[in-house]
């Protein structure tokens, strides 16, 4: 049996691991456009400001593939997909499969910004091998320009942050990290990051113009009309499914690549898709959606592997969660967060710098917002994924969750390590 | 594989297993040494959860499926495969907290990294167990239906 994946990131290096703990004996092989071996992407902006090396990055060193028997064919662009033979194409050469999965990820969304295309000090925020050149470029005098403050651009405003003069970061919506936050949480991490950096927010803005001399930019001319000297644009405003390869075999697509959430196929038999560039389904809305989270992607490449290597496993529901950290300020989120208006209700918790909501539909708890309060976090997702009745709880769902929430029975069984649905 | 499993009938809420993980998990290894002078300060990788009328110490289920390892950003929470034990490698984690915003029983902390029990897998006998006053941690494989 010949497998092949395309992309070496989390959903790709999570179904080659899979394929392999069912087959044995298959060829595995995996392509990478990128020079490196798989490494963590969202680690790129902790090298970025020092805090990892590139080989701490490294998902798995060298040897860890060839004891799996995965072959990583790096700096190996697949340019096209011949379904009718079976076959890859990489420029000229070529590779039969008889299962692929495409696991290509997102590319970056960049922004129109007059005169900046094509700039040597313009850059995104995606590749390690970006992070490089912007690492180089970046110094103690650097002021740098950040356009987007979703989760991709306030993690490259973080790493910056440490080794520039000043960050400023430029965002269209009225409150950073429009995605995982709302507006009252949004607010709360903006002061502690302002507080603790020399990141300045523009908010409700845009970048109008780049100014520059010859290849470089030198400074940026807002939507407002302000301008500021720039000595490194990064342009961060957000991510899309990278599904050219699929939409040009012919297969499904919507926003992402359109497959059957139980086995990730797509509607080619033999193809799967898994991660950034597959759509999910929301399990808590029922929506389809692209939730571009690394864990999402390595649950998907699982399930994806494991129905590729005819040992299909029952795949959990897809939900977005996700925690980081900005300066010192812990955030944790999950599940569904903006749903303001009937059938959700909410609560909300605020005092100091710490900032709770809870979303919940009907006796289900269905979201949650944690700034400076993500203590045992995991309890609240677990109620959320296993849609637990929270009626049948005891005590107030509000202070940090802990176990003395469920009755005796249920409390015997999360002790051995059984959830209970 | 063997795990700590708690009983709430026997647990005291002295806090005695906290105090000696993280003496264990400390660089000197020494109670007041670890309490009063380590930097950075050492963590007890379980925890005491309730009051004096009803307590439990919670740690590592060490998951057959750990969710932990599956949300891991960085590639630093793995399981070993010879031992089972579910366990962070320092040197690659980041201190995201992914792993805590998933893990179902509240076993992991915050901290520069992710803090969490490793059923002390350098001595290869939990701390915790082996200073518990009254039994109410016990190290089995049986699922802790057996003291
Ligand atoms: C700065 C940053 C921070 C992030 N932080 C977090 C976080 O804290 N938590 C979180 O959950 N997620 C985070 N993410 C998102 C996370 O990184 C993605 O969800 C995850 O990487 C998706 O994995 P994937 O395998 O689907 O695709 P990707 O990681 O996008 O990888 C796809 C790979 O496929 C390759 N490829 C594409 N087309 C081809 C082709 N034709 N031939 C060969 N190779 C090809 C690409 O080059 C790439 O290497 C972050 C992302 C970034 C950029
Ligand atoms: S930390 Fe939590 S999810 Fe991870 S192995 Fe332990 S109990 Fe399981
Ligand atoms: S805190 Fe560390 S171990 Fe936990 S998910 Fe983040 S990188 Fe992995």
């Amino acid at each position: 049996m010949k497998y092949c994946i395309i992309g070496a990131s989390a959903a790709g290096l999570a179904c080659a691991e899979s394929i392999r703990q069912a087959d044995k004996s298959g060829e595995i092989t995996v392509f990478t456009k990128e020079s490196s071996l798989p490494y963590s992407r969202p680690s790129i902006s902790y090298y970025l400001k020092g805090a990892v090396g590139s080989t701490e990055m490294l998902l798995h060193p060298a040897a860890y593939y060839r004891a799996k028997g995965i072959t990583i064919l790096t700096d190996t662009a697949v340019t096209a997909i011949d379904r009718e033979h079976k076959v890859l194409r990489a420029g000229r050469k070529s590779y039969p499969y008889d299962k692929l999965c495409l696991c290509t990820g997102s590319k970056p969304f960049v922004p129109p910004v007059k005169n900046a295309a094509g700039k040597a000090n313009a850059l995104t925020f995606l590749e390690i091998a970006t992070v490089k050149k912007i690492k180089a470029k970046a110094g103690k005098n650097t002021r740098a320009v950040v356009i987007g403050a979703g989760l991709i651009g306030m993690k490259a405003a973080e790493g910056l942050s440490k080794i520039c003069k000043s960050v400023d970061v430029v965002e269209l919506a009225e409150f950073i990290l429009p995605s995982i936050l709302d507006k009252s949480a949004a607010k709360l991490v903006k002061a502690h990051v302002e507080a603790s950096s020399n990141i300045r927010f523009h908010l409700g803005n845009t970048v109008a113009e780049a100014k520059s001399k010859g290849t470089h930019i030198t400074g940026v001319r807002l939507g407002s009309g302000e301008e500021l000297p720039c000595d490194l644009l990064v342009l961060a405003v957000g991510v899309r499914p990278e599904t050219s390869l699929a939409e040009a075999a012919g297969l499904a697509v919507e926003r992402g690549i359109v497959t059957d959430a139980a086995t990730m196929q797509t509607d080619d038999s033999d193809i799967y898709a898994a991660g950034d560039c597959a759509l999910s389904l929301d399990m808590l809305d029922s929506q389809k959606k692209i939730i571009a989270l690394w864990g999402n992607a390595v649950k998907q490449g699982k399930t994806a592997g494991f129905h590729m290597a005819g040992a299909p496993q029952q795949a959990g529901g897809a939900y977005a969660v996700n925690a980081i950290d900005f300066f010192g300020c812990r955030i944790c989120t999950c599940g569904l967060i903006h749903a303001d208006a009937a059938p959700y209700t909410s609560k909300v918790q605020q005092a100091g710098g710490s900032y709770k909501k809870l979303v919940f539909c009907g006796e289900h708890l269905v979201g949650f917002v944690l700034v400076g309060a993500s203590d045992n976090a995991g309890i609240y997702t677990s109620l959320i994924e296993n849609q637990v009745d929270i009626t049948t709880l005891q005590g107030d769902l509000m202070d940090t969750p802990h176990i003395f929430l469920f009755e005796k029975a249920v409390r015997q069984q999360r002790l051995k390590g059984e959830e209970s649905a | 594989m063997k795990r700590v499993y708690a009983k709430e009938e026997l647990c005291l809420n002295c806090r005695l297993c906290e105090v000696y993980c993280k003496t264990a998990h400390s660089h000197s290894k020494d109670i007041v040494t670890a309490y009063k002078k380590e930097e950075p300060a050492p963590s007890a990788r379980l925890r005491v959860s309730g009051d004096n009328h009803l307590s439990v110490a919670i740690n590592c289920r060490h998951c057959e499926n750990p969710k932990c390892v599956e949300a891991c950003i960085t590639g630093a929470m793995t399981k070993d495969k010879a031992t089972g034990i579910v366990y962070v490698n320092e040197s690659k984690c980041i201190g995201c907290m992914s792993c805590l915003a998933v893990c179902p029983f509240g076993c992991i902390q915050t901290g520069s990294f992710a803090v969490k029990c490793d059923l002390c897998r350098e001595t290869g006998e939990p701390a915790c167990v082996k200073n518990c006053p009254n039994r109410a941690l016990v190290y089995t494989a049986l699922g802790g239906e057996q003291e």
